[in-house]
């Protein structure tokens, strides 16, 4: 036997202690648990949107395809709707965000008579090359954003949207 | 007759030494505005605690018409402002309220810095204090999202990518706030709700219990 | 609880049945200065202060309805955002060079960190028995640089702010409070061939092929303009609309504007 004996108020206190720990732990735990469940949720990755344009159609052209999607946001779904200006370089498929990286305006191909071989913003006269590189000089920050693209049913898939890679 | 209650109340749970504490306890000369004119700045704190209660009860009053949901929640404030009786101003309270809370306080932090009354005894209740200045301002960026209009939504979004930018737990704490990884929806907007109205109100209720209380047990600090 | 000899109960509970608290204002003639008693004395004096600060407080309520914008779109990639007032100054701190893109951590976190830390450690900090601020000029100084700084930053942004822009683009419409006028798009009249046309690139880039608005542009449909209302907007621009867009010449300019302008519900 050891010389520290645990008194009768000791052991007390340290029984009231451990229930008083199980307590707050089985009332938190769930708790705890449902608030953070959106943090341990794994979403199903790649997530491709199918749209309606033909990879054969495509040309070293830009052109503007609309699509839309269905967007689940727990039990809230709505229909998005969205924008890509989609080519082909080589064999493959380039497909750019059209918002434009300084105030969001929306960016056309050849928009601007006297570039024809740019992505051009109305608003302020921002310029981006073909692969979304902002022309130096002009408002944009930074390059376009480009999306994630597949192929199915040679149809254009686009994923999510990511910083440009060709830049 | 009401001297009878009273006493008839008083014999049984002896309430007479309960609030005569705080009814008598001594303001000293220093802090009183009747005294010296330049003691007005003992106030912001009382008045701090006064719109807080306006907040309280204006809060508590806007839930009767508002519902936290993408689908609903601007509309309901809208109609709350526009079709409900007095909606303008119960509404128009909680809104400038929670500047002029945060005002208040800024000038009751800073009298109390200047006068340098959180030195000891008083330095627990500096943190105390420091505390609710942080829960206020919980409060006012959570309720900033509630009325679920275009400047809530992207004064939101920056805030959350502020969060986001914390070294190694940022994308956590995104997620934790905005319930989504990726979508500031109809998951963020309860969970600000919640936030904004059980669990930011319960953590300031306890904090003023305790700083109310310690200026109770520490007296106000004495004249400069 | 109490004990001793003497002690009387009421009852069988713990309530003292004798020498109880006489309920009696305690003499504050003991005090030294002008002290008073908390109830009524002080309190009637801080209830008036806080009687005036009411009604410049429901005045405020009255003069200035709290602002309400358009339901939240997260489609529109245009918006500026603006935080409450009283977080301006961080949000202008995060425009510098120094505080953004990379360094994003040191405006986002660090600089706003170890303002609340030492906020909080105050009084660890400045431990000496001083109190007035004029001898620990170390900490008057740190906290009026703090003031100043805070008070300047916010002063920049509200200064670099667009006001005009910010207002038009939360401004609620009529479609969203569900009062979108039918109105019928006659695609082959003259006017929208001209605004889907070359001449009109750039209108119908932001406004788009059913005129019904985006992301920066409002809807044409169903607007209340008259039409030389509507060809000074399309030459002078407007709200985030920039001037001198229109390409064409103008007689396909008024033929434009018109045809813009007749876009209304039939009554």
């Amino acid at each position: 036997m050891s010389n520290n004996r645990v008194s009768r108020r000791q052991f007390l206190n340290y029984t009231l202690t451990g229930v008083g720990g199980f307590m707050a732990a089985g009332m938190l735990l769930p708790m705890v648990r449902f608030a953070i469940d959106p943090v341990l949720q794994t979403k199903a990755e790649g997530d491709f949107v199918q749209t309606s344009q033909k990879v054969a159609d495509l040309t070293e052209e830009p052109v503007r395809v609309d699509f839309s999607y269905e967007q689940v946001d727990a039990w809230y779904k709505s229909e998005v709707t969205d924008t890509a200006w989609v080519y082909k370089q080589g064999d493959q498929v380039i497909a750019l965000s059209p918002v434009c990286k300084h105030l969001g305006c929306t960016v056309n191909w050849a928009g601007d008579s006297a570039h024809p071989d740019q992505f051009f913003c109305a608003c302020h006269g921002g310029r981006y090359e073909k692969t979304g590189k902002n022309i130096p000089g002009t408002p944009p920050t930074g390059p376009l954003d480009e999306y994630e693209v597949a192929e199915q049913d040679g149809l254009v898939m686009l994923g999510k949207k990511i910083a440009n890679t060709l830049v | 007759m009401l001297n009878k209650i009273y006493d008839w109340v008083d014999e049984r749970l002896d309430i007479t030494p309960i609030w005569r504490d705080i009814a008598d306890h001594e303001v000293p000369e220093h802090v009183n505005p009747a005294h010296h004119f330049s003691a007005f700045v003992y106030c912001f704190g009382g008045l701090t605690f006064f719109v807080t209660v306006i907040q309280i009860l204006s809060g508590m009053f806007l839930t009767m018409y508002y519902v936290p949901d993408v689908e609903n929640a601007w509309k309901s404030v809208y109609y709350l402002q526009n079709e409900v009786a007095f909606g303008e101003i119960v509404r128009g309270m909680h809104h400038w309220g929670a500047s002029l809370v945060i005002v208040m306080m800024f000038l009751h932090t800073l009298r109390v810095f200047f006068t340098g009354s959180y030195k000891k005894p008083r330095e627990l209740n500096w943190i105390v204090g420091v505390l609710i200045f942080c829960v206020m301002l919980g409060l006012g960026f959570t309720g900033y999202l509630l009325p679920w209009d275009m400047k809530a939504l992207f004064a939101t979004k920056v805030g959350i990518e502020i969060a986001a930018s914390v070294p190694f737990i940022g994308e956590l704490i995104k997620i934790l706030l905005a319930g989504d990884a990726t979508i500031i929806g109809a998951q963020t907007l309860t969970r600000f709700f919640a936030i904004h109205v059980f669990f930011l109100p319960a953590a300031l209720f306890a904090l003023l219990a305790a700083h109310f209380i310690m200026i109770r047990r520490q007296g106000i600090s004495g004249p400069l | 609880m109490h004990r001793g000899k003497g002690m009387k109960f009421v009852g069988d509970s713990r309530i003292k049945a004798n020498n109880r608290m006489v309920n009696m204002p305690k003499d504050y003639s003991e005090y030294p200065g002008k002290t008073e008693a908390f109830w009524p004395d002080f309190l009637l004096k801080e209830w008036m202060v806080g009687a005036v600060f009411l009604i410049g407080y429901l005045l405020l309520t009255v003069a200035h309805p709290s602002p309400l914008e358009g339901p939240a779109d997260p489609t529109n990639a245009s918006y500026i955002p603006l935080p409450d007032w009283y977080f301006l100054f961080l949000y202008q701190l995060l425009k510098y060079t120094y505080a953004s893109g990379p360094y994003n951590v040191i405006g986002a976190i660090i600089v706003p960190g170890i303002a609340i830390g030492a906020l909080l450690l105050v009084p660890f900090l400045d431990k000496g028995p001083e109190r007035r601020p004029s001898k620990r000029p170390l900490p008057t100084a740190f906290m009026l640089l703090a003031l100043a700084s805070m008070i300047y930053l916010t002063w920049e942004s509200v200064v670099n702010h667009d006001w005009e822009a910010a207002k038009a683009q939360g401004e609620i419409t009529d479609e969203h409070l569900g009062l979108v006028p039918e109105v019928e798009l006659d695609k082959e009249a003259e006017g929208y061939l001209i605004y889907s046309g070359e001449q009109g690139k750039s209108c119908i880039a932001c406004h788009g092929t059913e005129m019904e608005g985006g992301g920066a542009a409002p809807r044409l449909l169903g607007n209340e303009l008259t039409a030389e209302e509507v060809a000074e907007v399309i030459k002078n621009g407007r709200g985030a609309m920039p001037s001198g867009q229109f390409a064409g010449t103008d007689e396909e300019l008024q033929v434009l504007a018109e045809f813009i302008a007749s876009l209304k519900p039939e009554e």
